[in-house]
């Protein structure tokens, strides 16, 4: 039985090119111009075609820009395709956040009456789960609050829990497990988990291909809006690491510092255990990055800094050279930042290094260098979103019972 | 956390019958307005819930409450019958010109509220559109309704007003219902193809105002339709309002049956209309999120 099905579906965007500012007087010149605006197209999508049959569970996943929410988008209907078709077998609700649809003014309660038929549910059915939506969001105590009060996790955690009380055949999901604390989140985690039992058919987009590979039966390796690969998560996803590994990684990019500058960095380079210089890493290898700088003049408490960004932009980790007496001598020289084993789970990320004055603020730096990126593949394994340098050790402990026990044996003996 | 009713939730699924749905390219073909109208009537209650949302938002945290869907056409009255009777004197077909200006202006500024808030509907509701699907339509439907609310409220009134000025109600008082009828279908054609095209040209939107403002001029509300010069009245009664609010007036306060030939004009009209722009609002509607 077939669920979903796309049958050579295409999506294409026209990107229209702005007029220039320059305000025309003429009104009829500036309708025409607006009219003859030049465009681009750019196809999202190319030829896409697969099916999912009932109760399987399919992941999506692919690099930013790929064609994933552009596929989603599709699915849920909330855009049509320029070609194809595509067959939905069954209700389909996507499990998303609708906290955005909340209206300030309007009691928890009313908001969800309000986005519970929002998402299609009937009201009997809404009275209904009620008592359960507003459970599973820990909101209880002020469902008859306008929301405006509400606290920003509060706001988000009702509006995914009435997502989340959805009763579909075939449920998307994107990005889910972002939401809300750790409690939230494994609840979340049992609702889909309870939904796959039943047989609910499962979209999965994501880029978390732990999550990935611990939830889906198949995926999907899309590459510029087409399929690339498709298969058993491990091979698929294998794929996509190799395929991350042949991307370039971001090129150094825009200087941003004072005019001038008493120190400047001139390169940021990483090495890998065997010493040759690379972007590409598996979690726990070791790492080493030469951070190059020239001193015009002596800096005194000089503090160089690396930062690692995911590629939505939140901070990972950051580490300094805070505590360690670092004196730039003038002229040219190298700051090593040594990684005996790097933590990171499988994804991309931007490293950014600053130089400044030990004391000065956050954004008075002397020379600041961003967009060097990484790229992590699957080494030591990671299902969590860090890896750390361990050992584990075994211990027996000796209890009487366990004494008694050997007394034992030997006089059966 | 009630376990027990989450997984009652996730296995009632199960039993029901599975609608299958086809999603392609738009085209004029691929409308099947049937199907449309099903799946409409499937969200009704997503239609009542905003329409009431509409009205409880519009009211909360205001002092004067509901008392505003009356002040609107109320002060319009008082302003014209106080321009129209210490500048210049307007006719108004025998009857006191208070009554005579507000009769009209009840269905006009339902009309011209519903249209212009549900012109803009699509956008101001971005994140519903670009997040969830639903029948876009539901938008512009419910600020219909939220204006049929306060034309409601209005309309008690000018029962206020009849009274007072001892104006009978009789039989002819029933052609309300085929008036009111054809006003919200006009109103509804009206809002599809502003609402819809708003998306694309956000100069619409703007021009919002001044379009109703020259409407409202164009149409018989502050002045009788007898004023309208003889050889003008051809091309003046092609704006289905004319017939519109006229037979309104007519009926509620002359107590005779609207003039057939411009009420079914207006009908005819309102209604072809109304199937025209809800082909277009649904044609443009499959790419809608990608413009909003």
């Amino acid at each position: 039985m077939i669920d979903l099905k796309f049958n050579n579906v295409s999506k294409k965007y026209r990107i229209y090119h702005e007029p220039e500012a320059e305000a025309s007087k003429n009104i009829l010149r500036r309708v025409r111009r607006t009219l003859h605006r030049n465009w681009n197209d750019f196809w999202a999508l190319r030829d896409v075609s697969f099916e999912v049959s009932r109760g399987e569970a399919l992941g999506i996943i692919g690099q930013n820009g790929a064609g994933k929410s552009t596929l989603l988008k599709l699915l849920y209907n909330i855009t049509a395709p320029t070609k194809g078709r595509i067959t939905i077998n069954g209700r389909l609700a996507a499990l998303i956040e609708v906290a955005s649809g909340f209206h300030p003014d309007l009691t928890g309660r009313e908001n969800v009456f309000l986005n519970g038929s929002l998402l299609g549910m009937k009201r009997g059915e809404i009275s209904r789960k009620l008592d359960s939506i507003v459970d599973f969001a820990g909101v209880s105590a002020f469902i008859d609050t306008p929301v405006k009060r509400y606290s920003s996790g509060m706001y988000l955690r009702l509006g995914f829990a009435i997502a989340a009380h959805l009763d579909p055949d075939i449920l998307l999901l994107d990005e889910v497990l972002a939401v809300g604390d750790a409690e939230f989140q494994s609840k979340c985690i049992e609702r889909i988990n309870k939904l796959r039992r039943a047989g609910t058919t499962i979209v999965f987009v994501s880029h978390n291909l732990g999550a990935v590979e611990s939830l889906c039966d198949r995926v999907l390796l899309l590459r510029q809006g087409e399929i690339s690969c498709s298969g058993p998560p491990r091979y698929v996803i294998s794929e996509y690491e190799h395929m991350l590994t042949q991307t370039p990684a971001w090129s150094t990019g825009v200087n941003n510092k004072a005019p001038f500058p008493a120190a400047e960095i001139t390169a940021i380079d990483f090495f890998n255990s065997e010493g040759s210089k690379t972007t590409i890493f598996a979690t726990g290898d070791k790492a080493r990055v030469e951070v190059e700088y020239v001193a015009h003049e002596r800096t005194d408490d000089a503090l160089i800094e690396i930062y690692f960004y995911s590629m939505f932009g939140n901070l990972h980790t950051h580490f300094s050279t805070e505590g360690n007496n670092l004196d730039l001598e003038r002229g040219r020289g190298i700051v090593e930042f040594i990684c005996p084993e790097l933590p990171f789970e499988v994804a991309s990320f931007k490293v950014e290094v600053s130089i400044r004055r030990r004391g000065s603020s956050f954004n008075d730096h002397i020379d600041y260098k961003h967009a060097v990126g990484i790229n992590v593949v699957r080494g030591k394994a990671v299902h969590g979103s860090f890896h750390t340098p361990h050992s584990w050790r075994m211990k027996r402990l000796a209890s009487k019972e366990s004494d008694e026990v050997e007394a034992l044996v030997k006089k059966t003996d | 956390m009630s376990s027990s009713s989450i997984k009652h939730n996730g296995s009632a699924g199960q039993g029901k019958a599975r609608p299958v749905s086809e999603i392609g390219p738009p085209s004029i073909s691929g409308i099947n307005l049937p199907a449309h109208l099903a799946k409409l009537a499937q969200y009704k209650d997503l239609i009542w819930t905003l329409s009431i949302h509409r009205i409880k938002v519009r009211y909360k945290q205001s002092v004067l409450g509901v008392f505003w869907a009356i002040l609107q056409p109320i002060s319009m009255m008082l302003i014209f019958t106080f321009v129209f009777s210490s500048i210049g004197k307007m006719p108004s077909e025998g009857l006191p010109y208070a009554v005579f200006a507000y009769t009209a202006l009840l269905p006009w500024n339902y009309f011209s509220t519903s249209v212009s808030n549900a012109t803009n509907s699509l956008v101001s509701h971005a994140q519903f559109v670009t997040k969830v699907y639903f029948p876009r339509e539901i938008l512009p439907i419910t600020y219909i309704g939220a204006a049929l609310f306060d034309f409601g409220v209005g309309s008690i009134l000018l029962a206020g007003l009849m009274f007072y000025y001892h104006i009978p109600l009789t039989l002819n008082a029933l052609y309300l219902v085929p008036i009111i009828l054809t006003l919200s279908c006009f109103a509804l054609a009206m809002s599809f193809l502003l609402s819809a095209t708003q998306v694309r040209f956000r100069d619409i939107g703007v021009a919002m105002p001044l379009l109703m403002q020259l409407w409202l001029f164009a149409t018989p509300v502050i002045y009788p339709l007898s004023a309208v010069p003889q050889r003008w009245r051809t091309l003046y009664t092609m704006n289905p309002m004319v017939g519109i609010i006229e037979s309104f007036r007519r009926v509620m306060l002359t107590g005779t049956p609207p003039d057939s030939r411009s009420l079914l004009f207006s009908v005819v009209v309102s209604i072809t209309l109304l199937v025209a722009s809800y082909v277009y609002f649904k044609l443009s509607e499959a790419t809608m999120a990608d413009f909003v």
